[in-house]
Formats: structure tokens, sequence, C-alpha cells
């Protein structure tokens, strides 16, 4: 009965959208789109469940004064500061989240122009050093196949930047055409058969058959 | 490639594409000979003389009908006319009017410029009977086209324009829980070796061995990416590895509802292997619901933790790279997967395996050896012969000029 | 053996290359000039097909870890639209962030055309929470997802939303995308709805785009920065009204991050031959010994 109920609730829930996808009726519909905003409620709940979490595991950390602690007290600082300007702003305490209409910034938009901000960014960027090093090592033509990866590499990468139609033209075409056929081609092919493959597992998950991703081993 | 190969029955597929793609013709010759959809509401010409023939009035639009919207959830009525000749350089615009009765009360519904000639009037009632003029108006001039029969709105049970994916889906679902119900009784089905899983054993049991940490990164996206699912399914059977070795297993997420499947998952597979004394909550645990501070928590700690093993599998975006090249500069091995063809590339330079997008999702099969699972990859495995087989043949007859492959396959 | 070990260069000296590479073009800005591409080509004539008094929907679906790519983007879009006179409705579907850089962008933009009227010309209709589902749910009642704007007004008293309900009232979305919510707005909007999408993803997420391109389920693509200055240059040689807006001191354009882009894939090309010159030395000079 424990593994009965899920099992019904999901061929339900996935069985719904299916067919409101061919059946315009109104009752269907309306149906299918409660359960879409059920989605965006249950996820709110889900996103408290995960804060909970967050302040049980760090608050454990620093009491149990496990490698590493200081960290969880820099992200338990982090969490109550935003989380408080954040939440206050959002019933309009401390003039809002956004900027004020005088142009001055509200303790929120402070912290996200100043913390938030240059920290994501900095993240992203890092992108730039690790595809660095990771194509030093990569492109090495080591035989035929790596040979043409490089090749293609190297034009793309030439083709891209205005280098590339300083020194020939034939640069940026051949950077589209590797971008719109070869690439585009070999990308179908993998979204076609990753399509597929999550079709037949979507299927497999309404019809029950499909249950290790709820820990369980035998399939039946 | 498929990915079970052996197919004892040739003709078996020949005949099934030529049962797939028979639909498919019918349904493209019944869209081509197909009757206007506006049938239900009869054609009045409009009772106003053309302008040329009346200096200084504009010209009344022709052919007005109002009908039902096909294949819509009801509350709505088209209404179509053909422009007169010259609408736009006479900068017309047309007042759409509706009553109840041909002779009732018409009030505006809509106006609009020169270049239009169907309009969708929402918010009705289903069962009601409309009826609708539409006035043509340059300046002060105006004409008025005659009145539309009745027309009214209701539900309907099926979107014919999407009959072509409906096929599609039976055909695809046929063949999967056909060769699902077949596999019980069947031999033992074929399975290419996928070299990503086989190396998951020897992940677990290596860090166990040095006695480090196993990192299980689920993805960053939610439940309903099916990605994750199919990462839960393997971290399910990577769970039960880490019990029984006893096995230190961490579970970072990004995703509360992944945060809240994840933690089942182990637990039950804990459960399963009969350990579970083993499972701590900690195990799984979540970070942030913002994709780079979780980034950063998560290459943190494999930078600090040195873990043994880092299975990246899931749903992944920009991090790919930051987390696979983290982890490999700390000699981690790391088996990755992913159907994000974006971040592929990424994961291959940077990981020792990479399931490549169908793969993923043939793990549970494949790790389980499930005959019922294995069935479905078989069943998969057709339908992707079948597309093969129509893409030639579209291909094909496409150089030919013959367009009917391309439409039958067309989404509306 | 001297060689292997310069093969396996220490990362942190490429990290030490690259960071000069970033760094030193901002501070001696080259100007490099920008060819045009098709696909940005091809967004660029679809927003000049549109008329003036047209209505776009922009969708911001990033955050601001990608802003130095999207947002240069994101001006440039709104910028075409208030020269040509088209409306525009913005929007958030990014959870982390979509929400400032809207407000931040549109302030921004909007404060360089001063004949703008706010809910006449543009509305922004702040951020909302579960991209699929809102998406999907547009496409019946924009009013019921967006009940009111970014300011609290309610969504029917703002003249430009009387006259949009659906995507039927659309001519378009410019979608300025990091992640998933560029490829929705293609495979779920487009397709399902056939409202006609551009998309500005960020580069790394580009190459999956032009399936969808070339399938004609987008009607233009702006590829990373590369992309954004692309349709800088456009939008430029077609309004050079704007060029006052660009030729404002300090201010960053994707023009400008275009020549700190070029350097580093100029020191990564050096790096990848440097290489593969030692692999090929390295394998040469064993067969000598022999």
């Amino acid at each position: 009965m424990r593994k009965q109920v899920p099992l019904l609730l999901t061929f339900c829930a996935g069985m719904i959208p299916i067919v409101a996808l061919f059946v315009p009726e109104r009752h269907v519909s309306t149906v299918s789109t409660t359960l879409d905003s059920w989605l965006i409620i249950v996820a709110g709940f889900a996103l408290l469940l995960g804060v909970v979490n967050v302040v049980q595991m760090n608050t454990n950390k620093i009491r149990r004064k496990t490698s590493g602690w200081p960290y969880a007290v820099v992200l338990l600082a982090g969490l109550a500061i935003m989380g408080t300007f954040g939440f206050a702003g959002a019933f309009g305490g401390f003039g809002g989240i956004a900027t004020r209409l005088d142009g001055t910034s509200t303790p929120f938009d402070w912290l996200y122009q100043n913390a938030f901000l240059p920290l994501q960014g900095t993240m992203f960027a890092l992108l730039a050093f690790f595809m660095a090093s990771a194509s030093y090592r990569a492109f090495r033509a080591r035989n035929v196949e790596a040979t043409i990866l490089l090749i293609a590499a190297l034009i793309v990468m030439f083709g891209r930047i205005p280098f590339g139609e300083m020194v020939t033209k034939w640069f940026p075409l051949t950077t589209e055409w590797i971008m719109a056929k070869p690439n585009m081609a070999a990308q179908r092919g993998i979204m076609i058969g990753a399509g597929l493959g999550a079709a037949s597992m979507a299927l497999r998950v309404i019809v029950g058959i499909e249950r290790s991703y709820l820990g369980l081993g035998k399939g039946e | 490639m498929p990915i079970s190969s052996r197919n004892r029955v040739c003709f078996l597929p020949l005949a099934a594409i030529l049962l797939a793609v028979l639909p498919f013709l019918l349904f493209s010759a019944s869209v081509d000979g197909q009757p206007p959809p506006e049938t239900t509401g009869s054609t009045l010409v409009s009772e106003t003389p053309p302008a040329d023939t009346v200096a200084g009035q504009p010209p009344a639009v022709e052919g007005l009908t109002a009908a039902d919207t096909p294949d819509d959830e009801g509350g709505s009525v088209t209404v179509k006319w053909t422009e007169p000749a010259g609408a736009a350089e006479l900068g017309l615009t047309y007042r759409v009017m509706r009553a109840d009765s041909p002779d009732g009360q018409y009030t505006e519904v809509c106006e609009l410029a020169a270049g239009e000639n169907e309009f969708m009037d929402a918010g009705l009632t289903d069962g009601q009977q409309y009826c609708y003029k539409v006035f043509s108006i340059v300046g002060p001039g105006t004409a008025e086209s005659g009145p539309t029969a009745p027309a009214s709105p209701r539900g309907n049970w099926f979107r014919m324009y999407r009959l072509n994916a409906l096929i599609l889906l039976l055909v695809f679902s046929g063949s999967v829980l056909y060769y699902i119900s077949r596999a019980r009784r069947a031999k033992p089905i074929y399975i290419r070796k996928i070299a990503g899983l086989n190396a998951v054993d020897e992940a677990v049991g290596r860090a166990t061995e040095m006695g480090k940490k196993i990192l299980y990164i689920p993805g960053i996206m939610s439940i309903d990416e099916i990605q994750t699912i199919a990462s839960l399914a393997i971290l399910g059977h990577v769970a039960r590895l880490s019990a029984q070795y006893n096995a230190d297993l961490e579970v970072p997420n990004k995703d509360p509802l992944t945060f809240a499947s994840a933690r089942e998952t182990v637990k039950e597979a804990y459960l399963e292997a009969g350990r579970p004394d083993l499972f701590r909550e900690e195990m799984v645990n979540y970070v942030t619901y913002d994709q780079f501070a979780y980034t950063a928590s998560v290459t943190g700690k494999m930078v600090r933790e040195r873990p043994a093993t880092n299975f990246l599998i899931g749903s992944f975006y920009a991090e790919s790279l930051l987390l696979a090249e983290s982890g490999q500069s700390v000699g981690a091995i790391q088996i990755s997967g992913t159907a994000e063809v974006a971040q592929l590339p990424f994961f291959v330079v940077a990981c020792d395996y990479t399931l490549i997008g169908e793969e993923l999702y043939a793990a549970s099969a494949y790790l389980s050896r499930e005959p019922v699972l294995l069935g479905s990859i078989k069943g998969q495995d057709l339908t992707k012969l079948l597309l093969m087989l129509a893409l030639g043949l579209g291909v094909i007859l496409e150089s030919f000029g013959v367009a009917f492959v391309k439409d039958a396959f067309r989404m509306h | 053996m001297n060689l292997e070990r310069i093969m396996q260069i220490d990362r942190r000296i490429v990290y030490l290359f690259v960071a000069a590479g970033t760094i030193l073009p901002i501070v001696f800005v080259i100007g490099l000039p920008v060819s045009i591409t098709p696909p940005v080509q091809m967004a660029f004539d679809r927003m000049e097909d549109l008329d003036p008094g047209d209505v776009i929907m922009v969708s911001f679906d990033y955050g601001p870890s990608s802003a130095p790519e999207n947002a240069p983007m994101a001006d440039a879009a709104l910028r075409h639209c208030f020269s040509k006179g088209i409306r525009v409705i913005v929007i958030a579907l990014y959870p982390l962030g979509g929400l400032s850089e809207a407000v931040n962008e549109l302030n921004k933009v909007v404060a360089e055309f001063p004949d703008l009227e706010y809910g006449v010309d543009y509305v922004n209709l702040g951020y909302k929470d579960g991209a699929q589902a809102a998406m999907r749910k547009m496409n019946e009642n924009i009013h019921e997802v967006f009940p009111t704007d970014v300011r609290g007004t309610p969504i029917s008293e703002i003249p430009l939303m009387r006259e949009v309900r659906t995507y039927a009232d659309l001519e378009l979305c410019f979608s300025l995308a990091t992640g998933i919510i560029g490829e929705w707005w293609a495979n779920l909007v487009n397709a399902q709805f056939g409202l006609p999408v551009i998309v500005g993803p960020t580069a790394v997420s580009a190459p999956k785009y032009y399936a969808y391109l070339e399938a004609k389920q987008m009607a233009g693509l702006l590829g990373g920065l590369k992309g954004a200055s692309e349709y800088e240059r456009l939008v430029l040689d077609k309004y050079p009204d704007l060029e006052r807006v660009y030729a404002t001191p300090g201010l960053y354009t994707a023009t400008k991050g275009m020549d700190v882009q070029s350097i580093v894939h100029l020191i990564m090309i050096a790096f990848i031959l440097f290489g593969n010159v030692v692999y090929f030395t390295g394998k040469r000079r064993p067969r000598k010994a022999a």
C-alpha cells in the first residue's frame, strides 16, 4: 500500500498533461493547468524544507566544531542578512527590494549590487580559466579524429573573433558552416536519441515499472 | 546507434514502418483535401455595393463567415472575411460587431487595420448563438457587410492538428509496452556495454578502499526534469553499493524537490541493502537554490575534502566544467552523464567516463538487468529505427520534390 | 622528460595568461571591428519587419552571473524597440536576479528615451515563478499569470495591457537567457503556440540553439557576447542617433567586451598550438633515439 498509492498518483499526474495535449476540452485543460499551479506551490514548500535543512546542518557543524565550521558561520550570516532584508523588503520594509524612487539603494538592492552580483560574475568568469586549461589538455592531435576536432576547434575559435576575419573572410563563414551543419547534425542525433530515451523513461515511470528512482532495486 | 542492436526478425521493422507511415499518409492527404473549417457558419455575401460603384464610400468586406473556433476548449468564435482589393492603399480599418441574432443589437468587439482578415472572439458562452457584421471604415465613410449566420462556440474533444503526434505517441508507447510485456517470456535481451556504468562498482570500491568520500551530484534541475529522475535511479544503485561497502556517500543538492526525492532514494537504498543503521540524514543535504553559489560550495568541498569519486549525473548547465575541472584537479575518478548536448564536451574533456544522452536513461535498466526495463529499451530502439527509416525516406523524397513525409511530421 | 614537464604545464600558468588577457584590454581599449553573422542578421531583420506600435515581450531569463553577456543584448534589443516605436512588455522568469536585471536594464534604457510613457510604451510585469508553467499559462491569459505589474498596479489599469491578453496579441518574444528557459521559448512557446521567438543565450549554450534556428523554431539567435556585439553594430548602423548613448564614457558594451574575448581566444589558440608542437617534438625524439 505504501508503494501502490504513490505509483497510482504518479500514473494520474503523468497521464493528465498527456491527455491535455490532445484534448482541448475545458475541464481537462483546467485539471492540467491546476497541476502546473500545484507544482509551483509544492516547489515553494520544498524550498522551505531546504532552508530548514541548511540551518540544521550548519548549526550542527558549528556546534560540533567539525572541520570547516567557520564557513558555516559565513553561510548562516549570509542567509540571515540577505533573507531579512529580502523578506522585509517584500512587505515594503526598508523601502522594498529595488532602487528607491529617489534613486538611492535599498539595503537589499545594495547587497545585490555590491555582493551578490560580483560574486556571481566571478564564478561564471571562472569558466574562461577552466576552459583554457581544459582545452590545453584536450586538444592534442593524437589520432585522426582528434586532429579533425583540433582543426575544427581552431577554425571556430578564430572565426568567432575579429582577428579571424582580418586574416580571411572564410574564417567566419566556415565557422558558421561548422556550427550550423556538422555541429547541428551531431547535436540532433544526440537529441533525438536522448528524447526517445527520456520518453521511454517517462513511460516506465508513469506505468510504474521504473522504481529505481525511489531507491528500490527491483523493477517489479 | 541503437542500444539493443541484435534484432533477429528483419521484416518486423519494415512492416512496422509501413504501419507507422500509413496513417501519416492518410493524415496528410486528409489535411490537404479538408474543406475549410468554417463550414458551420454559412456565408452571406455583403449586400453593400462595392466601393468603386459608389463614390466616397469604402468597399465592404466580402465572404464574411463566423464559426466555432476548431480544436479549442470552447468559448470562442472565429470570424473571417476577404479583404476588398486595395484595402491597404485605402487605409481601411475593420470594425467587428457582434449580436445575439441577425437582427439584434450589434455592439463593437474590436477594430483591426487593413491586412487583417480574421478575428477570434474569445470569452463567449458555449452554446449561445452569435452573429457578426464587419464595418469597413475610411475617414467618415463606412460600409457594412451583411450579418453572418448564427454561430455558437463549443468545446472540442480532440485537437485534430495533433493527430500525427498522437500516432507517433501510440507507435512509440505501443512498441515499448509490447517489448516490456514480451520481456519476461523472451530470451535475455542483449544490451551493448556502457563503459561508464561498468565503472560504477569500481569507482565506489575505490573510494571505500581509499577511505575517502563519494560525491554524488544529481544535476541542478528539479524533479520535473527527466534527467534528474534518471540520475536518481543511478543514485539508488550507488547508494546500495555504498551501504554494502560502508562507503562515505554525500549528495549535495541545488533543487529542493530533488533534495527531498534524493533523500528518500538513498534512505530506501540503505534500507533495501539491509544497512539502515548506516544512513545519516546529513548524507543528502541541501545547499542553495543558486546555481553558482551551489557550484562554489561543491567545488570547495572537492578541494578541501578531496573525494575519491565524483558522480556528475543529471541536467547541468554552465557549472558543468567548473565542477568537472575542479574534480579533475584533485585526482578524483569522475563518472558523468547528461543529455544536455552543450555540456557534453566539457564532461568528455574533464571526466573519466561520460554517459551520453540516451545512455543516461538506459542506466537503470543496464544496472538492474531487469528484463522488463531492458524490454523498454528494445521498444525505444524500434521507434528509433522507424524514425531513422522515415528520416532516410523523407530525405530521398524531399530530394525529388515530394514533401509528404516532412508534412506528416510537422507539428502544429 | 623536460618536454613531458612542459606538456603537463601547471594550470596556474595558463590562468595567469588568461588573467592578463582579460585585464589588459579592459585598461587599454582596442576597439576591434565587428562582423555580422546570419543568425544575428535574421534576428535584426525580424525586428525591423515589425511596425511602430507593435507589441513584443522581452523576457529576462538570466541572472547577474551571465549579465556581462546578456545585459548588452537586453540593452541593444530595448534600444532597438524604443528607437523604432515598438512597445515592450518586460517580464522576468529567472528566479535569482532576473527581476533585478529587468528593473535595472529597463530603467537604464528608458532614461535614454525621455518621451516614453510607462504603461503605454512599455511595462514591467515583474517576475513569475515556475517558468514553464507560467509560459504555458500565458497562452491562455497573461493577465492571470501577472495580475499586477512590478509596481503593484492592477494589470487591467495599464493601457498597454488592455490590448494584450494572450500570445496571439504579441508579435514576438525576445528572450535573454541563461540555462534552459531560452530553450523553452523555442521548443514550448514557439512549437506549441506559434509565437515567433528570438533568443540571446550565453555563448556556452549557443551551439544547441542552432538546432532550433535551423528548424525555424526561432526567428534569430544572438550567441553570447559576439552575438550581442553584432546586434549593437546593426542597431547603431540603422539608428545612428543611438551613437549618443553608445559613446557614453565608461558604458559597458558588448563591442568593448569582445576585445577581451578576442584576446583570450588568441591566448587559448596559442596554448593549444604550443601544446601540440611540444607533443609532436616529443613524439619525434624517441624515434631518433631508436
